[in-house]
């Protein structure tokens, strides 16, 4: 890093090193990228990441097992659900807690309405970023509407807590059965005047399609996961490759870019992959919210979980598929009550190591396409 | 290469997408607006609009307290700080003479309020406290002076009668004002002892120091 910044820079031709970030709005976060430019195109683009570590990892070993469940919520705050979920998983794991059954469907309820609201803050800024300003208000107010009803159902609206180890916080309330399947309804009509208002709009279409082409075996290699991979090509989802929860159960599909515009794996193929999932979500809320009624109600909680948890040596991974990527969490116990390591991957962390691959060569201004539609967020980077 | 149908295609398709975008603009005209304006022009108070489960100030029903402690335990943050005494008249008797939150500190996580046996403390629909001195945030719940003994509960009950929800948390919230003199918990500083005030001394010439034998 130092060598790129001390470089000697010839002053004969345009060439210039710049720092774009840590406080840039189209960087999504506290990130920085040190940019060497020539004129308006890039010859290369570094991340420079760390500027939002708060160690969560560490505060993990010094809290006991049910004290972490609030601090994953930050791990990344715009999909609280799923660093929840997966940390839940791995502790079920290490201790061989048998979840109820009904617990499940509100997992994945819950994940799946929180992926919608993560997808809407993702598209809405990625259009944001490209210049067009109104979709992003639309995404924000059905992602409103997610919030209310998740408020609802744990009381909170960003940092949710709601997964507890052996099951979750609290049963559906009243009526949110009805009130969800009328969002949902009013939402999949969003999604056509969505694709209408920008998705499928000329100028979004010719600023993204051929942009930062990630090709498939490149993706692979550089750990690319979730929605940047699929948009690559790549036909993998931990929802269908390797399940967990419940999810066996629902009938999904898992979209995949097909280069509708321009090459397979360009912005413009991360960006549909993001819409169709939500769509999909939708369907695997409908059809748990009809399947939990056959759960027997009330149990919620695996019982003799115990508050002061102690857990015997050992190890366990559990793998989320999270809006932004693969999610893991990776615990080593030493049979006290407290963890002692846990380790979590992020999918944002790994999209962060191929900016600096794809971007010789592009513009400036694709830089920030780039980023958006690899759909980063600074605190899941740096956790 | 783009040929001469292509681009002037590219024109037509851009008048399509303006269309499709300001027809999509245009209907918002027709429909209700989402946004509300906060504070004054909700028909309740926002407080009052809230789902039952909101996790806002937490607020301690001393009535019911057994002083179990296992608030302060659950606490992620240890932003729960409870001190138990021995009645000094009635030995038997435990005192809570220290049951203090520290909302400022507190996030608002939930997990206190699961283990309390009695549903004593919960989370009310209270959120509007906004002060000028954070330390005024520190809800003592226990008085210091007056230390409120721990409840005892019976065999078999199942249902503990507790104050509204919310009611403690409001009154404190609105006996204090927003700018109120921040809450001195130390004791102050001793007087300084009263010294004649020393003649300004002619500075001191510096004297060489040798770095080796320092």
């Amino acid at each position: 890093m130092e060598k790129l910044i001390l470089r000697r820079v010839d002053r004969n031709n345009e060439e210039m090193i710049l720092n774009f970030g840590p406080q840039h709005p189209s960087t999504h976060g506290v990130i920085n990228f040190i940019v060497e430019t020539d004129g308006e195109v890039l010859r290369k683009a570094v991340p420079d990441v760390g500027y939002l570590h708060r160690s969560i990892e560490k505060i993990g070993e010094s809290t006991g097992y049910h004290g972490f469940m609030p601090y994953t919520d930050r791990i990344d705050y715009v999909a609280a659900m799923f660093p929840n979920e997966g940390y839940a998983m791995v502790v079920e794991r290490l201790c061989g807690i048998q979840v109820p059954k009904r617990a499940l469907y509100l997992r994945a309820i819950s994940t799946e309405l929180c992926r919608i609201a993560s997808h809407l803050v993702s598209i809405g800024t990625m259009t944001m970023d490209i210049g067009a300003f109104t979709p992003m208000i639309h995404g924000i107010r059905e992602r409103e509407t997610i919030n209310d009803l998740i408020e609802a159902l744990c009381g909170a609206r960003l940092t949710y807590n709601y997964h507890r180890i052996g099951g979750v916080a609290f049963d559906l309330p009243e009526g949110w059965r009805d009130k969800t399947l009328a969002f949902l309804d009013h939402f999949d009509k969003f999604l056509v005047e969505f694709d209408r208002l920008i998705s499928f709009n000329e100028i979004y279409i010719k600023r993204l399609a051929n942009v930062a082409v990630i090709p498939g075996p490149m993706a692979v290699d550089y750990g690319l996961s979730g929605p940047n991979l699929r948009g690559s090509g790549v036909d993998f989802d931990l929802r269908k490759a390797m399940p967990y929860g419940v999810y066996p159960e629902f009938e999904f599909d898992v979209p995949v870019g097909k280069g509708m515009f321009g090459q397979v794996g360009d912005c413009f193929d991360r960006y549909i992959c993001r819409t169709r999932e939500m769509g999909e979500s939708s369907k695997i809320v409908r059809q748990a919210l009809d399947l939990i009624q056959q759960a027997p109600e009330g149990d919620i909680v695996a019982p003799k979980v115990a508050r002061n948890l102690k857990v015997e040596a050992g190890e366990a991974l559990s793998r989320v598929e999270s809006a932004r990527g693969e999610m893991a969490f990776y615990l080593v116990a030493d049979g006290t009550n407290r963890a002692w390591r846990v380790r979590t991957r992020t999918g944002s962390f790994t999209a962060m190591g191929i900016i600096e691959a794809i971007s010789p060569g592009l513009m400036v201004a694709d830089l920030v396409a780039l980023i958006a539609s690899l759909d980063v967020v600074a605190p899941e980077i740096d956790r | 290469m783009m040929t001469f149908t292509e681009y002037a295609g590219s024109f037509q398709k851009t008048a399509v997408s303006f269309w499709h975008g300001l027809s999509i603009t245009m209907s918002h005209l027709f429909r209700r607006p989402m946004t509300v304006q906060y504070p004054d022009r909700t028909p309740l108070p926002v407080r009052d609009m809230l789902p039952p489960r909101y996790r806002g100030f937490l607020e301690v029903d001393t009535a019911i307290c057994t002083g179990c402690q296992a608030c302060e335990r659950a606490c992620p943050i240890a932003c729960i700080q409870i001190t138990l005494e021995k009645d000094p008249a009635n030995p038997k008797q435990r005192l809570v003479t220290q049951f203090d939150i520290d909302e400022a500190k507190c996030m608002f996580c939930g997990l206190c309020v699961e283990p309390c046996p009695t549903g004593s403390i919960q989370h009310t629909r209270e959120f509007e406290g906004s002060v000028a001195n954070i330390r005024n945030l520190v809800f003592r719940w226990s008085d210091p002076v007056k230390p409120f003994p721990v409840y005892r509960v019976e065999k078999g009950a199942e249902y503990f009668a507790r104050a509204p929800l919310g009611s403690l948390v409001r009154a404190r919230l609105e006996a204090a004002r927003w700018n109120a003199a921040a809450v001195e918990y130390l004791p102050p500083e001793p007087p300084a002892p009263a010294v004649a005030p020393v003649p300004a001394a002619a500075p001191a010439p510096p004297t060489p120091t040798n770095p080796e034998t320092k």
